[in-house]
């Protein structure tokens, strides 16, 4: 045992801490959720998931969580993609800037982030009022508690999250690389897509998980862009801890939700590791 | 000489550390004293009570008893739901909260009846403001309707029908079952589709639930949280908003392109109770509170500033109920005995 122990690298007892706390306040919590889950007063039962997947409004509800993870996920990927390389090939001040505006809104709270949305959206909004000065619109369009508007809402909010993985990848890039495939003959957007791009994958895995992880347990940005006749997983949790009293159904969809959340990360994992080795 | 200046140095040490000594256990013993001299009182409400709390109530009594008050705003059911995650040490001592939680919070035994004997002015109220033999009392009755911006529907909400016109669509935010004025558009929905007088119609859901159906194109939102969702009236994104007096004509009083409709299909009384929560803290203070509550003084001070009738029969009133309509009050055992099921059943058919 003393032996065993003399083995460890004595730099992992730097981790005994954080270790201790994230057993106690996370992963105790979360074992108790599941017990609640699965343990009623007739003792073990998987009766809670069955009702849950026998439900057509539960998959409702897990089809609009899944849907907008998905979305608020493609959107920041789009728009934050090309801003990753903005930050990673600009230099000086420009970078600073440019790292500030994508930081300093961090230091915001969900909830303020929202409400300013909740004032874009509107149909007086700066969204509407651009719309309809481009001519792309007679008259103002309704966004405030649609989905549109909260996969906007999110999309901002979660930005930062897919950007600095993939500009901490692609600041990596040898830029040489790029420089030797034109030497060779490759066009630019042959050499991007088959040298820079895939380069910069375990970037874009990292930012689709902490994104897509976000998105699907969000609960106060979409009470406040899309309201309580929107159901998500996360909402559904709340709604049946504090209110309908049914803390096995409440339970029941935390646990449906961590496991999609578990796996999303597994997955991104696993595609990292393959994307590393392919390297 | 150099023994006198190490004795010196000895002693500025000695003296230094019983300074640090005595600043350390003053630093310490401090919030403590503080404590001890100026008692707390924690208070659940309703958020949207908060202005008049802070403004009126919460001064008043603190100078008069020299203690410190703690408003928790939020829904009636959030302060249910803090009252049974504590209830074998309560933080709060009294809840404002609405008819149909209180008879939730009687049932699980959150609250106690009210010490006739420490709140004299129980003695005062209208026998109807007291239920379940005291187990809590009203200390205003607003009323509720429909709110409109006044920039928007100049003449106002003449029918609950107006909700319907194609014009709304999108334009309409309601209160969601969980709030205590969220049954209106339900019972209302029932009497506009059985024509049934709204005593008997409050209780033919089926009929309200297909009603509502056809209200989805009108909805913007259905909201929980009244001072959020009333900016979107005032802002002019909604056109109606589900509500009551105590709020939509404070909000009108301060100057928000907004007033409150009577339609002509009826209002709703919305009483608003007050309760002493079981073993609380500070009993005393609680009681002295709800008495304040309950007095002709504050409730004639309140009116005028939360729209609301007294209870308390010495009080006198500047408002009155708007005439030619009828004032229903539901059968709230029957509603709080469904109100889960109905709840579900809502977030089924109204969502988008």
């Amino acid at each position: 045992m003393i032996a065993a122990m003399r083995r460890i690298d004595p730099l992992a007892w730097l981790a005994v801490p954080a270790t201790a706390y994230l057993a106690f306040a996370f992963a105790l919590p979360l074992g108790l959720l599941l017990v609640k889950s699965v343990w009623t007063a007739d003792g073990f039962t998987l009766a809670s998931y069955v009702k849950f997947f026998a439900d057509p409004f539960s998959w409702r509800v897990l089809t609009n969580t899944l849907k907008i993870a998905f979305l608020v996920t493609l959107v920041t990927l789009l728009l934050g993609y090309p801003v990753a390389f903005a930050l990673a090939m600009s230099r000086g001040w420009l970078q600073v800037m440019l790292l500030v505006a994508m930081i300093l809104p961090l230091s915001i709270g969900a909830v303020v982030k929202a409400f300013s949305w909740q004032i874009v959206l509107r149909r007086d909004g700066v969204v509407n009022r651009f719309l309809e000065w481009t001519g792309l619109i007679d008259e103002p369009v309704r966004f405030l508690f649609t989905e549109t508007g909260l996969v906007l809402g999110a999309a901002n909010i979660f930005l930062p999250f897919m950007v600095l993985p993939i500009y901490s990848v692609v600041r990596l890039i040898d830029p040489r690389l790029s420089e030797a495939a034109a030497t060779l003959g490759a066009g630019p957007v042959y050499g991007f897509l088959r040298i820079t791009a895939i380069l910069s994958l375990p970037g874009v895995v990292a930012g689709i998980a902490f994104v897509f992880s976000l998105s699907i347990s969000m609960y106060v940005i979409p009470s406040l862009l899309i309201g309580d006749r929107y159901q998500l997983l996360a909402t559904l949790t709340g709604r049946s801890f504090l209110f309908l009293r049914n803390e096995t159904l409440g339970s029941t969809v935390a646990v449906i939700l961590l496991i999609i959340a578990i796996a999303v990360v597994m997955v991104s994992s696993y595609l990292s590791n393959r994307l590393r080795s392919a390297r | 000489m150099e023994q006198i200046e190490k004795s010196e140095r000895a002693s500025m040490n000695r003296r230094s550390m019983l300074r640090f000594g005595a600043l350390a256990a003053g630093v310490a013993g401090f919030p403590a004293i503080l404590r001890a001299q100026t008692k707390e009182l924690v208070i659940g409400g309703a958020a949207s009570h908060k202005p008049w709390m802070d403004s009126h109530v919460i001064p008043m009594f603190e100078k008069k008893y020299s203690c410190k008050i703690l408003y928790e705003g939020t829904r009636s059911t959030i302060n249910l739901e803090k009252m049974r995650a504590a209830k074998d040490k309560p933080m709060m001592s009294v809840i404002q909260m609405d008819d149909p939680v209180m008879i939730q919070a009687v049932e699980e035994k959150l609250i106690e009846k009210l010490p006739a004997a420490q709140i004299p002015n129980l003695s005062k109220l209208r026998a109807s403001a007291i239920h379940m033999d005291g187990m809590w009392a009203n200390y205003q009755a607003p009323w509720s309707g429909l709110a409109y911006n006044t920039k928007s529907l100049a003449s106002g909400v003449p029918s609950w029908t107006t909700m319907w016109e194609p014009r709304m669509k999108g334009k309409v935010a309601l209160p969601s079952l969980q709030n205590t004025d969220g049954p209106w558009a339900l019972y209302m929905a029932a009497h506009l589709e059985t024509g049934k007088p709204l005593k008997d119609a409050q209780y033919d859901f089926e009929a309200g639930f297909k009603k509502l159906r056809t209200l989805k194109s009108s909805l913007l939102t259905i909201y929980t949280n009244l001072p959020q969702s009333f900016n979107l009236l005032e802002q002019g994104e909604a056109w109606i908003h589900g509500t009551f007096s105590s709020y939509a004509l404070l909000r009108k009083q301060a100057g928000a392109p907004v007033d409150l409709s009577a339609p002509k299909e009826g209002i709703f009384a919305m009483p608003s109770g007050i309760c002493l929560v079981a073993n609380a803290p500070n009993k005393d203070l609680a009681t002295a509170y709800i008495n304040e509550m309950l007095s002709a003084q504050l409730q004639a001070e309140l009116t005028p500033l939360t729209y609301s009738l007294p209870t308390n029969l010495d009080a006198p009133s500047t408002v009155t109920l708007p005439a030619g309509v009828e004032v229903f009050a539901p059968d709230w055992g029957w509603f709080t005995k469904n109100r889960t099921m109905l709840v579900e059943r809502w977030d089924r058919e109204m969502a988008i």
